[in-house]
């Protein structure tokens, strides 16, 4: 059995765990602080989750004899990412390509390539570790730190180390509706409970349409995320949006606009932060996020219904309610 | 003065501003009778037609197989050419003060950021349909895939595998993308109810192929040492015209000596040797400061990679497989060490002194892989830079911070 890394949640564990090998979240590694400073010099115009995952890799994959590396190839960044360490590592690391859509066509694409991830798993040597964690894998370790509440603060944002930005938001006196990320335990779970069936689904097209039902991340079609996007905040009831944003990060960025969008359709207020990877919620993120629940706060105490609601203007407040819907 | 503002308007003064300035240009490619002024003229005036009002304005990444447009006689847009061609007008502080205003992240590519702030200020046309390609990167099928939604019109993406790292790709990766190629095509006629002429789109293509490929061979056999920086110019406007009667003219002009004047390497004076270097990725567009210098110092850019591009001739009686073959074997697709070894092998074989890399402001997959190319010209003794900017950019300290490098690396040189 050897140690199978991953980078990307739509690497389906199940298919890593069914050929005998141990699946690991590559980023666990840096989380554990266990990766030391990528000696390969990665360009500063990279996403901080790429640039780590670099570093984590020199240790897991390059420092192990039986480490090996599945990379997504979601966004071109990790895309190059898997090339650099392809390059370092040759036969140790694999790259998952994968598509934007879930039209059948995108799915017959994916199934060809979770077909060659079974082929290359097959060929994979014995490893070192021992046979009795064979049931076990190391997923990442995201869970919430309350029971999500409906009508919180609903927070989007791209790989997140910890659950930093909830924890905070509770610190602050906030409720989280819920956390729309690729490690989200809302998005990790259901992947890492897929496992191939050779009998029923021989060329994996139903594995590789459940992932891509699954795994609507900011990269895919933005009619899919868009719709994906609105379904979260209708049964959440999200009140407010935090995004967080790691810099350099195309999908990301589209991804933010597209939510602010939303939030502005749906009149809910929308912060939208910069962030790294690890996250850090303290400094001057913490204020930000602070300074935001604060005006949230400040506009349901000060300027909600109860102060100012319709009693206050008497009869003409229906009326004012009329104007307003008709300028809108 | 009247500037770009004023020749894309609908208006009837747009109109005849437009005819002024498009009989400007023409004068200019009258009076040089290159190649190079033909491309200009026709791909401006190609590209204000898609001002007009009622215009079929199809926004496609820039690998995208034009002839498929060209087919019904439709112009694209493509969204870097578009970005390149307004920061290089008066237009430039109108929409970088747009695209400053916008709430998209200012680290994305800048050719993109650029296009986005422009179709939502009035200084591009709003598309009709987006066609992506899944070469060269992500970010741009982002964008397109988002203007799609934004303005309610159709996005279709060409999914290209990545090609193996020897070889060239399979026969059945070139008929999935055929297919697909084929099948938007046919979809192109039902969206805009025009009849195809897909042959000659591709006979006309081929026209121009043939000579680009001519001009091509004799570069790269070392009897032709033309300007890299300013044939890109050339090959990246010629983006709009493939399949044109024009881009076959146009094209055709270079296998002239006249024709090509405006395009050759300057001779030094007093028999002095220059330093032929190889540019890798794009080019900053107007910043001149990086190639004046190359040019103090002995030195100029003898081939550039990305106009490896239509070198070769299509079947018009089943076009579909040739066009798909060019997506699949671009030389810029694929993984880091396909670019590394295609590069490597191509300054071999060009032995020129050294190869610059531009790292493009935001681009993830050029900058990504870098370390790769870097670490392959390194152990093929080639001396390799790699400098950061802007393509769209002029002057600020990324620019001096890159000048500095150059300035040390033709030294080494």
């Amino acid at each position: 059995m050897s140690e199978v890394y991953y980078t990307c949640n739509l690497v389906p564990t199940g298919v890593i765990r069914s050929m005998g090998h141990h699946p690991i979240w590559l980023a666990n590694r840096l989380v554990s602080g266990e990766a030391g400073s990528p000696g390969t010099s990665i360009h500063p115009m990279t996403c901080p989750y790429v640039t780590s995952l670099v570093a984590a890799a020199e240790s897991a994959v390059a420092g192990q004899a039986d480490g090996y590396l599945v990379v997504a190839g979601g966004c071109d960044a990790m895309r190059r990412l898997g090339d650099l360490l392809a390059a370092g590592s040759a036969g140790r690391v694999f790259q998952l390509a994968m598509p934007r859509g879930s039209d059948d066509r995108s799915v017959k694409t994916l199934a060809a390539e979770l077909c060659r991830l079974e082929r290359w798993l097959d060929d994979l040597p014995p490893g070192a570790t021992d046979a009795s964690d064979a049931a076990s894998e190391e997923p990442p370790p995201l869970d919430y730190p309350a029971e999500p509440i409906p009508g919180g603060v609903f927070v989007i944002g791209g790989p997140l180390s910890n659950m930093s930005i909830p924890n905070l938001i509770a610190d602050l006196g906030g409720v989280v509706s819920g956390v729309e990320s690729c490690t989200s335990p809302d998005r990790w779970r259901p992947l890492a409970a897929l496992r191939p069936d050779s009998d029923a689904d021989p060329n994996r097209e139903r594995l590789a349409r459940k992932l891509l039902a699954i795994g609507m991340c900011p990269r895919r079609s933005t009619t899919e995320r868009r719709n994906h996007l609105q379904s979260r905040f209708d049964e959440t009831q999200a009140s407010a949006i935090i995004y967080a944003r790691q810099s350099f990060c195309d999908p990301g960025a589209y991804d933010a606009v597209l939510a602010a969008e939303l939030a502005a359709s749906r009149d809910l207020p929308f912060l939208e932060i910069e962030v790294g990877f690890p996250f850090d919620a303290n400094g001057p993120l913490r204020t930000r996020v602070e300074a935001f629940l604060e005006s949230q706060t400040l506009d349901a105490g000060l300027l909600g219904d109860d102060l100012f609601d319709n009693d206050l203007f008497g009869a003409v407040g229906a009326e004012l309610d009329d104007l307003y819907d008709e300028e809108a | 003065m009247p500037g770009m503002a004023d020749v894309t308007g609908d208006s009837f003064s747009a109109a005849l501003i437009r005819t002024a300035f498009l009989t400007q240009t023409r004068l200019k490619a009258m009076r040089s009778r290159t190649g190079r002024r033909y491309l200009e003229l026709h791909a401006l005036s190609a590209s204000l037609d898609l001002f007009k009002p009622g215009a079929i304005v199809p926004w496609v990444s820039y690998l995208f197989p034009t002839e498929i447009l060209t087919s019904y006689g439709i112009t694209p847009m493509i969204p870097e050419i578009g970005s390149a061609t307004l920061t290089g007008s008066d237009l430039r502080e109108a929409v970088e003060s747009a695209a400053a205003r916008m709430p998209l992240a200012r680290d994305v590519c800048s050719y993109h950021r650029i296009a986005l702030a422009a179709v939502e200020n009035d200084m591009l046309p709003k598309p009709t349909m987006c066609l992506g390609t899944t070469p060269l990167c992500l970010g741009k099928e982002c964008l397109l895939d988002m203007l799609a939604t934004r303005y309610q019109v159709p996005f279709r993406e060409i999914m290209v595998p990545l090609p193996p790292d020897e070889g060239a790709a399979s026969a059945e990766v070139v008929a999935d993308v055929a297919a697909q190629i084929r099948e938007l095509h046919d979809d192109i006629g039902h969206w805009t109810g025009r009849k195809p002429n897909l042959k000659k789109a591709v006979q006309l293509s081929n026209r121009a192929a043939a000579a680009w490929g001519q001009v091509m061979s004799e570069r790269l056999a070392g009897r032709l040492e033309m300007d890299g920086r300013q044939t890109f110019a050339s090959v990246f406007l010629g983006q709009l015209l493939w399949g044109t009667d024009a881009a076959a003219k146009d094209f055709e002009r270079l296998l002239s000596e006249r024709g090509r004047s405006d395009l050759m390497v300057p001779q030094p004076e007093g028999g002095r040797k220059l330093k032929r270097l190889l540019w890798l990725h794009t080019v900053p567009h107007h910043d001149k400061e990086i190639f004046g210098l190359l040019q103090q110092r002995g030195a100029v850019v003898t081939f550039e990679e990305m106009g490896q591009m239509h070198m070769e001739t299509i079947d018009p009686d089943d076009p579909f497989p040739g066009l798909a073959r060019r997506l699949t074997d671009h030389t810029l697709w694929g993984a880091s060490s396909r670019r590394a070894r295609l590069n490597v092998a191509l300054a071999k074989q060009l032995k020129v002194d050294g190869a610059i890399h531009f790292n493009h402001w935001g681009c993830r997959h050029g900058v990504g892989s870098v370390p790769v190319i870097r670490k392959a010209f390194m152990e093929a003794g080639i001396p390799f830079l790699a400098i950061d900017g802007d393509a769209l950019g002029q002057g600020g300290p990324a620019q001096e911070k890159s000048l500095q490098a150059v300035e040390s690396f033709l030294e080494l040189l």
